[in-house]
């Protein structure tokens, strides 16, 4: 199977039905995709596929053929230094234990790319990743901060 | 010096490769020749283990080793008592107990290998409730520990007349029966870990995410009946933890597998195994009973607290302690009589949860003491200052309080911000706390201005919460600093190992390193990843390790420069703070010097409640917290913006369900936790500096503190809203909505 990822081709024999994280993990060593449920419920295995968050746990091989992968590594590709929703969880000083950061960033860059102007309502309504820490009033504040900045 | 590095809101350390997804967990820690390992669970709350059949498992392909109980060269563990085998041979006692090892070449093989596993179980009586298992023809689950299941039974008597004759002279009585529930950490990272043999030092090492590595190499040690200085722990970045990785889960059997295969292991739990597979916060029943005078004096407090320790012990008896502590609440007493019973049952164990036995016993107290002031006719702020702790106040274990006693100013300054007013020394509720832009005069905009039957209400509530380990339990805290350089120090080389849980320890630590030996924060370098680099920290909870591991670069920092002055180059020194020992409760009287410093929180909450729906949105939240110092105010700030998050999911919606002692909710499509959607409209965090005589540039630990009042802050808001007091948490839907139907709350809304 051919693939995309992080705009680099990529091959791999594994079995059709391997969900895409335990590739990006296991396979390429993209480590910033994280494991956190399996089941497409907390979002720390967030990617892009051709632009679009998707929960990379529950996302089979076989349905990423054709589609360009982007993993957090790859997200600032194209941007000089980080990507702006990555500054701006720097700027708030939104980690505290770090472990959802790449998917509350993927899902919230995704976001952005698709809706173009995010409120809070929006990020309510369509941000679900979770995060225990509760860094919440922080990733709010960095996603209005990279929206503002997106938009400008 | 350049800029000050305490007290100032320096990046966090290591922000950057968070955001990068550069940061290493354990699970993203690969080793050359690794096996896999899984876990075959119980998976039934009691049962004797008739046969245990691992030959299909061995003969399967790619299934390298399978371990049971006769591996285990010392079959027993726990933090407080070894009470608690590390495979199980004989008996099961929850369904998260461990059976065996299989070790394989990939984890697939070890999957297929431990589904392979034969176990023939006799059932055997389950216990599911801490009530069952008190009573005295209940069966024996630990008959080894004595001849009943409780666990631990603490008392305090502390008065002049026996506490029946005291009510009798007491003006107002007030009485509840206070449940709150299970609740699981679910920190995002699930346990997962490698354990390998360097070969360079011949030692086993484990590499996992925990929260007092030296306590982790203790137990390991122990039960591989290994000297210590056999095993080394080194920690990776820490998921989360939370309390919840303080005891062990995966640290002995990966040490265990790495020796017995003589190849790197490595294991990565699923949701579904780290819920089952590790403790809980406590569930309680906390029967109390209040007196009071019409003045509003506190009297008299009677409490009697159960508490569900699950399976094992864990650090069930010093959660016991804390909740036994704050019963009654941060008041001066005449009389106190509080019996707790920790009990074992065949429920998920209980143990470590931020807060500590805080959460549960505040959630009884200041839901008494509102209903209280609502007895009385008074503002709550009021109340609650008439009878706060102070200065050289006694505690009903018959000790003086540590000085810096702030909770009055705690109280005041919480009030205040939240818009309370203020005429002498009576205090006045606001109308709303968050000026929402629908609110008009409280009593009535509920009722004309909202859609949809909701209705707003105010509550206030306020805690204390120790710094340190209590009751006699061993404090110290070790750090070595080096200074390089020749006529000015060019570098400056930290070794401490306190746990970065995400609350920012290694920030701070640099922080305070660099401002205790005077230099810029950018020379500091701290070395924290395993235990052989120096002592140890103690443990990444009861809001201790700023306090702790401050003193104890302070203390390396002096005899350090005293060196450098010396012309010694590097001036290196290790220091150990240990601070002043505290004493444990007399078992008869309940006697006891209990903690060394406590911090100090109050808060306000606003929330809006739909009658019809049984939602509750919480409007505005606003925290203040006496730290002492903040070190990084920001950092201070996520802990209390985060705190309160996790207080509200504990609040609100977090219901671990158990049934015949099986968790019925053990993922997270049916254990919720708060989203982005959940949280608070506005949370305002109120940071105040009162220092602590004895801690870090006038520290206090604060990690804990916004978590314990808001409970009985929500409860307090929704009793303003519906004249309805829930003495049960979380207040899930279905209970507010059954409340609602008993009650006239509807009625009166409709006819409104």
């Amino acid at each position: 199977m051919k693939l995309t990822i992080n705009n680099r081709p990529f091959e791999t024999d594994a079995p059709p039905d391997t969900p895409l994280l335990w590739l990006l993990r296991d396979e390429l060593g993209l480590i910033g995709t994280r494991f956190g449920c399996g089941v497409g419920l907390c979002g720390a295995c967030t990617v892009h596929l051709d632009g679009v968050a998707a929960r990379s746990c529950i996302t089979p091989l076989s349905t990423v053929e054709g589609k360009a992968v982007t993993t957090i590594e790859g997200l600032a590709e194209g941007y000089e230094g980080l990507h702006p929703v990555q500054q701006a969880f720097i700027d708030q000083q939104v980690p505290q234990c770090g472990y959802c950061m790449s998917g509350q960033i993927m899902a919230i860059a995704g976001l952005l790319a698709e809706e173009g102007a995010v409120d809070e309502a929006t990020l309510a309504e369509k941000v679900t990743n979770l995060c225990r820490c509760g860094a919440y009033v922080r990733i709010r504040r960095a996603a209005l901060q990279a929206a503002a900045e997106v938009n400008s | 010096m350049s800029i000050r590095a305490v007290g100032s809101s320096r990046s966090r350390y290591g922000a950057r490769d968070k955001v990068l997804g550069r940061t290493r967990y354990p699970g993203d820690i690969d080793m050359a020749g690794q096996a896999w390992m899984k876990v075959r669970f119980a998976g039934q709350p009691h049962a004797r283990i008739r046969t245990l059949d691992v030959s299909k498992a061995r003969a399967h392909p790619g299934v390298i080793a399978v371990l049971t109980a006769e591996d285990v060269p010392c079959n027993e563990y726990g933090l407080i008592y070894f009470d608690q085998p590390v495979l199980c041979g004989e008996v099961v006692r929850c369904e998260g107990d461990q059976v065996a090892l299989v070790i394989a070449e990939s984890e697939q093989a070890a999957s297929e290998g431990r589904d392979l596993i034969e176990v023939d179980y006799e059932p055997l009586p389950i216990i599911s409730s801490a009530e069952a298992a008190m009573r005295p023809d209940a069966f024996l689950l630990h008959p080894e520990r004595g001849d009943s299941n409780i666990l631990a039974h603490y008392k305090t008597r502390y008065g002049d007349a026996p506490i029946e004759e005291i009510f009798d002279d007491c003006d107002v009585i007030v009485e509840g029966v206070y449940r709150t529930g299970m609740q699981e950490h679910a920190y995002l990272q699930p346990e997962a870990g490698l354990g390998y043999i360097d070969e360079s030092t011949g030692q086993i090492v484990v590499n996992v995410a925990g929260q007092w590595m030296h306590e982790d190499r203790i137990q390991i040690a122990h039960a591989l009946g290994m000297p210590e200085a056999q095993i080394r722990v080194e920690y990776s970045a820490i998921g989360g933890a939370f309390g919840g990785r303080e005891d062990m889960s995966i640290q002995i059997i990966l040490a265990l597998a790495a020796w017995k295969v003589g190849r790197p292991v490595k294991i990565i739990w699923s949701r579904h195994e780290s819920i089952i597979g590790h403790h809980k916060r406590h569930a309680y029943t906390i029967r109390t009973k209040w007196g009071a005078s019409w003045s509003g004096r506190l009297i008299a407090a009677w409490a009697e607290c159960i508490q569900d320790a699950g399976a094992y012990a864990y650090t069930s008896s010093k959660v016991l302690g804390n909740s036994h502590l704050t019963v009654t609440g941060p008041y001066e007493w005449e009389a106190v009589h509080v019996d707790s019973y920790s009990v074992y049952t065949n429920n998920v164990p209980g143990g470590a949860f931020r807060g500590f036995g805080g959460p549960q016993g505040h959630f009884a107290a200041e839901t008494q003491m509102n209903k209280l002031a609502e007895r009385l006719e008074m503002d709550p702020v009021k109340l609650r200052l008439k009878n706060v702790l102070r200065d050289g106040s006694q505690l009903p274990t018959r000790a003086t309080m540590p000085p810096g006693v702030s909770m009055g100013p705690v109280i005041e300054a919480a009030a205040r911000a939240a818009k309370w007013t203020r005429q002498g020394n009576d205090w006045q509720r606001p109308a709303t706390i968050s000026d929402a832009a629908t609110r008009g005069d409280h009593a009535t905009a509920t009722l004309r201005a909202l859609p949809g039957h909701r209705r707003r209400g105010v509550g206030f509530a306020a805690a204390f919460k120790n710094v340190g380990f209590s009751f006699a339990a061993p404090e110290e805290n070790w750090a070595t600093i080096e200074l390089h350089g020749g006529g000015e120090i060019e570098r400056v080389v930290v070794k401490a190992v306190g746990a970065d849980v995400g609350q920012g320890a290694h920030s701070v630590f640099r922080q305070m390193a660099a401002e205790a030996v005077g230099v810029p924060l950018e020379r500091v370098e701290l070395q924290a990843a395993h235990t052989d680099l120096v002592g140890s920290s103690g443990s990444a909870s009861a809001s201790r390790m700023t306090f702790m591991a401050g003193n104890a670069l302070i203390g390396a920092a002096r005899l350090a420069s005293r060196r450098w002055e010396d012309e010694i180059r590097p001036a290196t020194a290790t220091f150990g703070y240990r601070p002043r020992v505290t004493t444990e409760l007399n078992y008869e009287t309940g006697e006891s010097d209990p903690n060394i410093s406590y911090g100090y929180v109050a808060e306000a909450v606003e929330l809006e409640v739909d009658l019809d729906t049984g939602q509750i949105e919480l409007l505005h939240v606003l925290c203040a917290d006496d730290v002492g110092r903040a070190i990084n105010p920001r950092l201070v700030e996520g802990q209390i913006e985060g705190g309160v998050v996790q207080a509200a999911g504990y609040a609100l919606m977090e219901n671990l369900v158990t049934e015949e002692g099986r968790i019925k909710t053990p993922y997270f499509s049916n254990y919720l936790i708060p989203t982005i959607y959940d949280i608070p409209r506005r949370t305002e965090s109120l940071i105040l500096e009162y220092p602590d005589p004895f801690g870090p540039f006038g520290a206090r630990g604060m990690a804990e503190m916004p978590f314990i009042p808001l409970a009985p802050a929500i409860v307090a808001a929704l009793h303003d809203a519906t004249g309805i007091w829930f003495d049960q948490i979380p207040l899930t839907p279905d209970r507010l909505l059954e409340a609602f139907k008993r009650s006239s709350v509807r009625a009166f809304e409709r006819k409104a």
